[in-house]
């Protein structure tokens, strides 16, 4: 099966104002199979928003290559069956939800009554239908993202690319996008997914890539990149010679009130720390820890910016 | 489809703008304000009621000029750095629209935009117009009754003052073409100024065109050669300005002639400055 992303080596680099140059992707390579939820994400500036761009044709790469649903991105044809929800998507204020839709509905060509019975089965999903002719200008912007879902739908794609789509969103709109995602992988949709929502792309994507500054810095199926985890150990009466002794085997510890917290990475750490513990503390609690994406996140960011 | 499903977004948007619509309200008040308008000569002579309607019609058109300048250059400076400031534009361009639709659609919505302005200020005009010929009749009728006058003897409405209306407007889809080419790169203020430029530089023509092929005194072979380029470039507006020649009877000897050949030269000016934005824009990075 063809990927349903395929970017080979791709690069942007920017010219700044004083001759020199900014890559703001530099030579990132990746594809997305079909049918998967895929993350995207990396710290503000690290190229996310420049690579989706680059994907739907809005910028040109300086170098390398860009396939999307096999074809090289911003191909018309291959536009049909793609669909882009922007961070913060903007309308066309003037315009009612039923207007916005139709007028999107005409760049598919779609025609008379299909449109209209589109457009009315887009707003019932999206739970608009009771203010389907208010104007955007009075819509708040968990709306306005609502609108912005209907219409990245119209044409019913195969490849949705969703750039920050649950930011600033209250509690009941983002879970419903987080539905959306869900329902749409049930569906046998690709999804290309770029959040600063870490525990959302955790919860919703099958592989993740980690962009920091124009490059990517890992990448690789969602269970494998955080199937490390660790154990915290927390103790209480402990002594400053226990401490010393544990410390050349744990991961981090910390002292709160005489309450100590072990963090240890490897099992067999565990039980060497637990047998010492036995006799010279009060041992309180083991509790084993599963690394979340932020914490891997994290880790990588901190790790290349050293 | 698709270009007029833009072209109907961008003049639904362009109508609501505050300025234009304060544009249109002023030079539609202006134009009643015309109605009381009289020359010096007054109403006591047939001559008097003449001059007094040329004025009302040379002020009519000179503000829908200006209006329609002013309303071309405001809109068309911000056509697309607008979409791409209100991101609207990713929506779009993410979709299956070539961008050579985008720009034609945009294009016509400002002009359609400027013809619906054109209309209402036309409208408003000839109507003033008529009533200011009918006062003015039955003003002189009253206190020189002896003149036994007819309403067609002060050129009350007539197609010539229509087609002064056309020729404005038509003028404008040229600058507006130029406007919108220059919007795909420029930002809109230095737009704006480049806009106006362009415009004064093409009712000037007939400047240009005198110092291009005579030469001026102490002029060097460069200047008269940038004069020459600036003839041939630049929108001859000033063809466009036909007002004095309807109003006074004309200089133009086959009006239909000289109107079919604006119309076509509107058309390929504006054309060539639609392919220019379309080449343009293809490599524009949004």
């Amino acid at each position: 099966m063809t990927d349903a992303i395929l970017v080979e080596g791709l690069t942007k680099v920017y010219k700044g104002r004083m001759g020199g140059e900014v890559a703001a992707v530099n030579d990132i390579s990746f594809s997305v199979r079909q049918g998967e939820i895929f993350g995207f994400i990396g710290p503000n500036g690290a190229g996310k928003t420049t690579t989706i761009k680059m994907l739907l044709g809005l910028l040109f790469p300086t170098s390398g290559k860009a396939q999307v649903l096999g074809m090289p991105a911003g191909d018309i044809q291959t536009k049909e069956r793609i669909s882009y929800l922007p961070e913060s998507p903007y309308f066309y204020e003037h315009m009612t939800a039923v207007e916005v839709l139709d007028f999107f509905c005409r760049l598919f060509k779609i025609k008379g009554k299909e449109r209209k019975s589109k457009i009315d089965e887009l707003l019932q999903r999206v739970g608009l239908a009771e203010d389907a002719n208010r104007t955007l200008r009075q819509y708040s912007k968990g709306m306005l993202q609502r609108i912005g879902v209907a219409q990245a739908l119209i044409n019913d794609p195969d490849l949705l690319f969703f750039d920050e789509p649950t930011s600033g969103l209250d509690p009941i709109a983002h879970k419903d996008i987080q539905d959306l995602i869900i329902s749409l992988k049930a569906q046998g949709k690709t999804v290309m997914l770029s959040s600063h929502q870490l525990s959302d792309v955790e919860r919703v994507c099958d592989r993740v890539a980690i962009i920091n500054r124009g490059k990517i810095v890992r990448i690789g199926d969602m269970n494998d990149l955080l199937s490390a985890g660790r154990t915290v150990i927390t103790i209480a009466e402990s002594s400053n010679e226990l401490v010393e002794e544990i410390k050349p085997i744990a991961e981090r510890i910390t002292v709160d009130s005489g309450t100590v917290r072990i963090y240890v990475e490897a099992d067999e750490n565990v039980y060497k720390i637990l047998d010492v513990v036995r006799a010279k503390a009060r041992l309180l609690s083991v509790v084993p820890q599963k690394q979340t994406l932020e914490d891997l996140f994290v880790e990588i960011v901190r790790e290349v910016r050293k | 489809m698709i270009i007029w499903a833009i072209a109907k977004t961008t003049m639904g948007d362009a109508l609501r703008k505050k300025i234009l619509q304060v544009f249109l309200v002023v030079a539609i008040g202006l134009i009643v304000m015309s109605f009381s308008f009289s020359s010096l000569s007054g109403f006591s002579t047939r001559s008097g009621a003449g001059t007094d309607l040329l004025l009302v019609k040379s002020f009519g058109m000179g503000l829908i000029a200006l209006v329609g300048a002013l309303m071309s250059l405001v809109m068309g400076v911000s056509l697309i750095p607008q979409e791409i400031e209100r991101r609207t534009i990713y929506t779009v361009l993410s979709k299956p629209v070539k961008r050579y639709e985008f720009i034609i659609g945009k294009y016509l919505g400002a002009t359609l935009t400027l013809a619906v302005n054109i209309f209402l200020m036309g409208i408003v005009f000839l109507v003033a117009v008529t009533l200011k010929a009918h006062w003015a009749v039955e003003s002189l009728t009253a206190t020189l009754p002896e003149m036994e006058l007819k309403v067609s003897d002060v050129q009350v409405f007539d197609v010539k003052s229509v087609l002064g209306v056309v020729m404005i407007f038509l003028q404008f889809t040229v600058l507006s073409s130029v406007v919108l080419f220059f919007s795909v790169f420029l930002t809109p203020t230095v737009n704006f100024f480049m806009g106006m430029g362009v415009y004064v530089i093409g009712l000037l023509s007939t400047v240009t065109k005198t110092i291009a092929e005579a030469g001026e005194q102490g002029l060097t072979t460069p200047v008269i050669f940038l004069y020459k380029v600036l003839h041939i470039v630049m929108p001859n507006f000033d063809k466009y300005n036909i007002t004095n020649s309807l109003l006074h009877s004309s200089e133009i000897t086959n009006l239909t002639k000289y109107t079919i050949g604006m119309i076509i030269y509107s058309l390929i000016y504006s054309l060539v400055m639609m392919l220019l934005a379309i080449i343009t824009f293809e490599r524009k990075e949004v």
